[in-house]
C-alpha cells in the first residue's frame, strides 16, 4: 500500500529546509486546514447532488438535469445563490447566541471531519484516544442546535431544539456503546491503528462476525439519528415544525446547518467504514493471493471513499423509504431496543474476544 | 328532492321539538342553515336531522322577525356540530344563539362590521380593506336569554395566560391549505385546539345569490377541488329535479363513472398527502404518479384536470371521448396492481402502524354527533354512505358494498380510503362496458328559472355527504343556495380527536380526516 | 408487554421495513416518468378538449362569426369578456350591429365554458395553447378579433339574422368569384363565407377595406 507519509514527510523536510521549526509547523497547519475546508465544501456539494439524484430515482423522477450536463452544476449554482442571500436580522432574538449557533454546528462538524483517516498515513487528527475525541467533538453540535432553537425566540424552533437535544443525547448512548464494543475487539482507540489492524487482519465486520454485524446495524440507525436525518428528522420535521430549530435562519447561516447536515451524514458513514469496513484497508480474501495483490493496487483513499459512499447510499435509501417516527417512538426505539441490545453486544463481544472466538 | 313539508316552529318551541326528535333516533344533524326571508318573516334557521337507522329526514325551520337582536335557542348541546354551524349562522346573519358557549365569528374577521348574507347588508361600504392584522381574541361571549326577553352576556375563556399556544397554520405544510389551528400545548401534548377558519372564504353562497343558475355551476368545482365532479353533480341534480328535467340513462351512468374516478383520484391524493405529512416523501410521489392517469382521463373527456367543469344542467358538457372507455379499462388493472405497492411500502410499515393505530380515535356516537360523514364516519362504524342510503344516478343498479370499520382511529380512516379505491374500481368495472345510448344533454331553455320552492340534494363526495340546499323564488338566480360542507364537521371534530395526543399526531389525525380547506371556508 | 411481544414485534417491524426497502429499490431501477418539458414541445400534444385560452377563429379571409350579440359577456361570471359593437347601416338602409372589439381578459377567466355554450354562432372556442405566461398583467387582456376582420356572412339558409346582409351576396357575385373560387380546395365552407366578404366591406366599412383587401388575395 502507498503510504501517504511519504508526501507529508517530503513537505515537512522541504519546509524545514528554509524555515525555523515553529514556522514550518504553522505553515503545515494552515495547509492542512485549507485542505480540510476545501474537502469539506467539495464533499458537501457531491453529497447534495448525490442525494438529490438518488432521491429522485427512488421517486420515479429524474432529479436535477437542467444546469449543466445531468444537472451536475446545479448544486454549485445553489451554493452561489445561498452565498448571495441576505442574512436577515431578526427582532427579539438573542443576537449573540443566534449568530454563534451555526458556527458551533459547523465547527463540531469540521472537527469530526478531521478525524477521518483518508489513507494510510493521511490522518489529520490522530492520537491514541481518537474515538473518544470524535465523540466529544461531535457533541458540540447539539449545543449549536439547542442554542439555535432557544435564541430564535420561536416556538417551533424551541420545540425542534428540545426534540433534538433529547434525540441526540439518547442516541449518543448507543453510539458510545457500539464504539466501545468495537474497541474491545480492536484494543485501540486510535483511528490509524484501527485501520492498520484491519489491513493486516481483515475488516472488523468479518473479524467480529455476529456481534460486529449487529453493531454495524445499530451504528447505522443511531448514526442516522445523530445526523437528524429521516426517518429520524424530528427536530426539523417539516410537516410538523416547518423547519424546526433553523426556521429563523436565512442566507449562509442556514447554509451552515444545511452543510453540516450533509457532512455529518458523510462523517457518520466515514466512521462506519473506518470502524467496521476497514477504512482505507483493501478487501482481502485469505488464500487468494493474486486477488489480494490486485486489490492492493487500488489506492487507500479510493477504498475509503468507496466504502463511505456505499454507506451513504444505504442511509439515503433508508431515508427515502420510511415515514418519520414520532418523538416518543424515537426514544422508545433507543431506550427499549438499541441501548439494551448494544449492552448485550458489548458483553458478547467481550466474551468472544476473551475466548478468542474472533478471526 | 323538493322540501314541501318543512315544519315551522316558533323559537320557543324549538328546543323541545329538537330534543323529542333526537330521542326518537334523529341523531344526525345534517344541516343547519341560516336564512334571511326578508322583513316579514325575518331571520331564521333551517334544520335537517336524519335518523341514522332508517335514514328518514326531518326538516324544520324557525324564524324571528326581530332584525335588531334576533335570538334563537341553541341546539349545540344536543349535537356537537351545531356549535360550528351556529357560529356560521351568527357570522353571516347575526342570529344570536342563546346558550351557545362560543358566539364568535367563524369565517369573517373578528372586526368585520355587519352580517353579509343578510339581504339588506352592504358589506363593501362598511368594510374597507383593512391594513391591520386580524385580531384574535382569547375569550368569547355566551348569551343567555332571560324570561323577559333581554340577553345576559358572559365571557368564556378560550386560552388562558398559562396556555402555551402554538399556531399551526395558516401557512403550514400539513394543514393542506390555509387552515389555522391554535393549539395549546403541554410539552408535546395537545391540550386544546381552536380552529380559526375563513382564510380562503370567498363568499360562494353570497355570490350565488347574484349569479344565474349556469353561473353557479362554475363555483362548485372550486369548493372541494378533489370532489369537483361530485359537488357539481349534486348541484346539477338539484336544479334538474327542481325543474323536472329527466336526464338520460347515459348521463346517469357516465356521471356515476366519473364520480367514482374522482373518488379514486381524491383517495390517491389522500394517501399521497398523508405519506408526505408523515415524512415518507417517496410514497407521496408514487401516489402522484398514479393520479396522473386519472387526470389524463379527465382531461381528455372533460378538458380540465382539477377544475373539471363537465356536468351541466340537463346532462354533460360534451359526450364522452372515444378513448374514454379504453383508458378507463387500462387504468383499472393498473391501479389494482399499484394499490399492492402502497400496502407494501406504507401500510405495512411498522413506523406508520405505530403512528396511526389507536391515534385520534372517534367513537360512533362522536362521529354522528359531529356529523363526520364519509370515510371518517365509516371508520367508526357509522354506515353513512349517501349512495346506499339515498341512491342517486346509477348507484341503485351497481353492486358494491359500503366499507366499514370499527375503531375509528387514524389507521382505520386510512384503510377505509384505500379499500374504497378498490370498491370504486369495482363500480367502474360494472358500468364501463354498459354505458347505454342516449342524449348526453337534454335541451334546456336559454334562461334557466327554477320554480319557486325549496330543494335539497345530497351526494356522497370523496369525503362525505355534500348537500345542496336551494331556495328559489322563481327567479333566474337562487334566493339562497347553501352547500353542506363535507370538511367543516371534520375540522370541528379535530379538537376532540387530538386532545391528549402529540403534536406529531395532529398531523396524522388531520391527514386521515382528509379535509379540504376551500370546501370548509366556501 | 410480554417478552414474546417484544421480540415478535421487533421481527415484524424489521420485516416490514425490509419489504419497504425492496419496493423503493425496485422503483430505483424502473423507468422514470418525468416528462422533459420544454424539450418535448414537439411531441407534447394537449387533448383537444383542453381549455387553454379563448380564441375567435378567423377563416382565411380574415372573417369571424361573431355578430356582437354580447351573450357571452352576459354569461361570464367574472366579467372577463368585453364586447364593443357599433351600429352600421347596411346598403339597404337596415341597421346592423357589428363587432368592433372583442376583449378577453385571460387573467380573470375561470375557464367555465359558459361563454362558448352561450354563443349562438359558435364564434368563440378554447384553443389548446397552454403557454400563456406573460410578464405584465396588461398583456393578459387580449383582443380576439383580428384587426380589420369582418363577420362572415351565413349561408342563406342559416339564420333570420342574416337576411339583411344576405342580399348583397347575390349582387356581389360578379365581383367575388375570382378571389373566392380558388379557396374551395382549402376549405369546403370557405366560398360561401368568402363571397359576401368583398361587398360587405364596400358597403359597411370603407375605412377597413384598404387593410383587408390586400390580404384576401394573399390568403388565397
Amino acid at each position: 500500500m502507498f503510504d501517504f507519509k511519504v508526501v507529508t514527510n517530503w513537505i515537512d523536510t522541504l519546509l524545514l529546509s528554509f524555515l525555523p521549526g515553529w514556522a514550518a509547523t504553522l505553515v503545515e497547519c494552515v495547509l492542512v486546514a485549507l485542505a480540510i475546508i476545501t474537502l469539506y465544501a467539495v464533499f458537501a456539494i457531491i453529497l447534495i447532488y448525490m442525494e438529490r439524484k438518488i432521491c429522485a430515482f427512488f421517486q420515479c423522477r429524474l432529479g436535477p438535469n437542467r444546469v449543466g450536463k445531468w444537472g451536475s452544476i446545479q448544486v454549485l449554482a445553489d451554493v452561489l445563490k445561498m452565498l448571495t442571500k441576505e442574512i436577515i436580522d431578526m427582532k427579539n432574538v438573542d443576537r449573540l447566541l443566534h449568530k454563534m449557533a451555526p458556527f458551533l454546528v459547523i465547527v463540531a462538524s469540521m472537527l469530526t471531519f478531521a478525524c477521518l483517516p483518508w489513507n494510510k498515513g493521511a490522518e489529520v487528527l490522530d492520537f491514541n484516544i481518537g474515538i473518544f475525541f470524535f465523540l466529544a467533538a461531535g457533541s458540540i453540535g447539539v449545543v449549536g442546535i439547542l442554542l439555535a432553537g432557544w435564541s430564535s425566540n420561536n416556538k417551533y424552533a424551541l420545540i425542534g431544539a428540545m426534540r433534538s437535544g433529547a434525540q441526540i443525547i439518547s442516541y449518543e448512548v448507543s453510539i458510545g456503546l457500539v464504539m466501545l464494543t468495537m474497541i474491545v475487539l480492536t484494543g485501540t482507540m486510535s483511528f490509524s491503528e484501527i485501520c492498520q489492524q484491519q489491513a493486516d487482519l481483515g475488516w472488523n465486520i468479518f473479524r467480529g462476525h455476529i456481534p460486529a454485524v449487529l453493531c454495524f446495524i445499530i451504528y447505522l440507525i443511531a448514526g442516522n439519528a445523530e445526523c437528524n436525518r429521516g426517518p429520524f428528522d424530528m427536530p426539523e420535521a417539516e410537516s410538523e415544525l416547518t423547519a424546526g430549530y433553523h426556521v429563523e435562519y436565512s442566507g449562509m447561516h442556514f447554509g451552515f446547518y444545511y452543510l453540516a447536515e450533509y457532512l455529518n451524514l458523510f462523517i457518520c458513514a466515514g466512521i462506519a467504514s473506518t470502524i467496521f469496513l476497514g477504512g482505507w484497508a483493501p478487501f482481502h480474501i485469505p488464500g487468494l493471493d493474486g486477488f489480494n495483490h490486485v486489490m492492493d493496487y487500488i489506492p487507500g483513499a479510493v477504498w475509503m471513499l468507496g466504502k463511505t459512499f456505499f454507506v451513504v447510499f444505504l442511509l439515503m435509501w433508508i431515508r427515502w423509504t420510511f415515514p418519520r417516527l414520532r418523538i416518543d417512538q424515537l426514544l422508545a426505539l433507543e431506550w427499549k431496543y438499541l441501548m439494551p441490545m448494544s449492552l448485550v453486544l458489548l458483553v458478547l463481544m467481550a466474551i468472544c474476544v476473551s475466548l478468542g472466538l474472533t478471526f | 328532492m323538493t322540501l314541501d313539508n318543512i315544519k315551522t316552529l316558533e323559537p320557543s318551541q324549538l328546543r323541545e321539538e329538537m330534543q323529542a326528535l333526537k330521542s326518537k333516533g334523529f341523531d344526525y344533524l345534517s344541516n343547519l342553515i341560516g336564512m334571511d326571508w326578508g322583513e316579514e318573516e325575518g331571520l331564521g334557521v333551517v334544520y335537517c336531522v336524519e335518523n341514522t337507522q332508517t335514514h328518514e329526514q326531518a326538516w324544520l325551520k324557525t324564524a324571528t322577525a326581530d332584525r335588531e337582536q334576533p335570538v334563537i335557542p341553541t341546539v349545540s348541546d344536543l349535537w356537537d356540530i351545531a356549535n360550528i354551524y351556529e357560529r356560521e349562522a351568527y357570522d353571516f346573519y347575526g342570529i344570536i344563539f342563546a346558550g351557545h358557549p362560543d358566539m364568535r365569528r367563524i369565517f369573517l374577521r373578528e372586526d368585520w362590521v355587519g352580517y353579509p348574507m343578510r339581504k339588506d347588508d352592504k358589506p363593501a361600504e362598511q368594510n374597507p380593506l383593512r391594513m391591520t392584522n386580524e385580531p384574535l381574541a382569547d375569550d368569547t361571549t355566551e348569551y343567555t336569554l332571560q324570561p323577559d326577553g333581554s340577553l345576559i352576556t358572559k365571557k368564556n375563556i378560550i386560552f388562558g395566560p398559562d396556555d402555551y399556544v402554538v399556531n399551526i397554520g395558516p401557512q403550514h405544510p400539513s394543514t393542506h391549505g390555509v387552515l389555522h389551528f391554535r393549539v395549546a400545548l403541554d410539552g408535546e401534548i395537545i391540550r386544546k385546539i381552536d380552529p380559526v377558519l375563513g382564510y380562503i372564504h370567498r363568499g360562494v353562497e353570497k355570490l350565488n345569490e347574484s349569479y344565474t343558475y349556469p353561473q353557479t355551476l362554475a363555483l362548485t368545482d372550486r369548493l372541494d377541488y378533489l370532489g369537483a365532479m361530485q359537488s357539481r353533480h349534486a348541484l346539477c341534480m338539484c336544479i334538474e329535479k327542481a325543474m323536472g328535467i329527466e336526464v338520460s340513462d347515459r348521463v346517469q351512468v357516465v356521471r356515476t363513472i366519473l364520480d367514482e374516478l374522482q373518488r379514486i383520484d381524491s383517495h390517491i391524493l389522500f394517501f399521497s398527502c398523508l405519506c408526505q405529512d408523515m415524512g415518507a416523501t417517496t410514497a407521496f410521489l408514487y401516489g402522484f404518479r398514479d393520479r396522473e392517469k386519472i387526470l389524463d382521463i379527465f382531461e381528455e373527456t372533460c378538458g380540465g384536470r382539477l377544475i373539471i367543469n363537465y356536468n351541466t344542467i340537463g346532462g354533460l358538457m360534451a359526450d364522452i371521448h372515444p378513448n374514454f372507455q379504453k383508458r378507463v379499462k387500462e387504468f383499472i388493472p393498473y391501479m389494482r396492481k399499484n394499490i399492492k405497492e402502497y400496502h407494501a411500502l406504507f401500510t405495512g410499515n411498522v413506523i406508520f402502524q405505530n403512528r396511526s393505530k389507536g391515534i385520534g380515535p372517534l367513537t360512533k356516537e362522536q362521529v354522528i354527533s359531529f356529523g363526520c360523514t364519509g370515510g371518517t364516519g365509516r371508520a367508526a362504524g357509522w354506515a353513512n354512505d349517501v349512495r346506499k342510503n339515498h341512491p342517486y344516478a346509477a348507484y341503485d343498479r351497481v353492486d358494491f358494498h359500503q366499507v366499514l370499520r370499527e375503531s375509528g382511529d387514524s389507521f382505520d380512516r386510512y384503510m377505509i380510503r384505500l379499500d374504497e379505491i378498490l370498491e370504486s374500481l369495482n363500480i367502474i368495472e360494472q358500468l364501463i362496458d354498459n354505458i347505454p345510448e342516449g342524449n348526453y344533454k337534454e335541451k334546456t331553455k336559454p334562461i334557466i328559472k327554477v320554480p319557486e320552492g325549496t330543494y335539497y340534494q345530497a351526494v356522497e363526495t370523496s369525503r362525505g355527504e355534500f348537500g345542496v340546499f336551494l331556495e328559489s323564488k322563481g327567479d333566474k338566480s337562487p334566493y339562497r343556495l347553501h352547500y353542506r360542507s363535507t370538511g367543516l364537521p371534520l375540522v370541528a371534530a379535530m379538537d376532540t380527536a387530538c386532545r391528549g395526543f402529540k403534536i406529531a399526531d395532529l398531523v396524522t389525525i388531520g391527514g386521515t380526516m382528509d379535509y379540504i380547506v376551500p370546501d370548509i371556508d366556501r | 408487554m410480554s417478552n414474546n411481544n417484544y421480540f415478535s414485534g421487533l421481527f415484524f417491524g424489521i420485516k416490514s421495513l425490509l419489504i419497504g426497502l425492496g419496493v423503493t429499490m425496485k422503483e430505483f431501477f424502473t423507468r422514470k416518468i418525468t416528462e422533459q418539458y420544454p424539450e418535448n414541445r414537439k411531441e407534447l400534444k394537449m387533448f383537444d378538449r383542453f381549455r387553454g385560452r379563448l380564441i375567435m377563429p378567423h377563416n382565411e379571409n380574415n372573417e369571424h362569426k361573431c355578430i356582437g350579440c354580447g351573450l357571452c359577456q352576459m354569461a361570464c361570471p367574472n366579467g372577463s369578456i368585453k364586447v364593443t359593437t357599433e351600429m352600421l347601416e347596411a346598403e339597404d338602409g337596415k341597421k346592423k350591429r357589428s363587432l368592433v372589439k372583442y376583449e378577453y381578459d385571460l387573467g380573470c377567466c375561470m375557464f367555465c365554458e359558459l361563454c362558448i355554450t352561450a354563443c349562438p354562432q359558435g364564434a368563440i372556442e378554447f384553443c389548446t395553447d397552454f403557454e400563456n405566461a406573460v410578464f405584465d398583467r396588461a398583456k393578459l387582456v387580449q383582443q380576439l378579433n383580428k384587426p380589420g376582420s369582418k363577420v362572415a356572412e351565413k349561408k342563406p339558409v342559416a339564420k333570420p339574422v342574416a337576411p339583411a346582409a344576405a342580399k348583397p351576396v347575390t349582387e356581389a357575385k360578379p365581383v367575388a368569384p375570382a378571389a373566392a373560387e380558388p379557396a374551395t380546395e382549402a376549405k369546403p365552407a370557405a366560398p360561401a363565407a368568402a363571397k359576401p366578404a368583398a361587398p360587405a366591406e364596400s358597403a359597411e366599412a370603407p375605412v377597413e377595406k384598404k387593410e383587408s383587401n390586400p390580404e384576401t388575395p394573399a390568403a388565397v
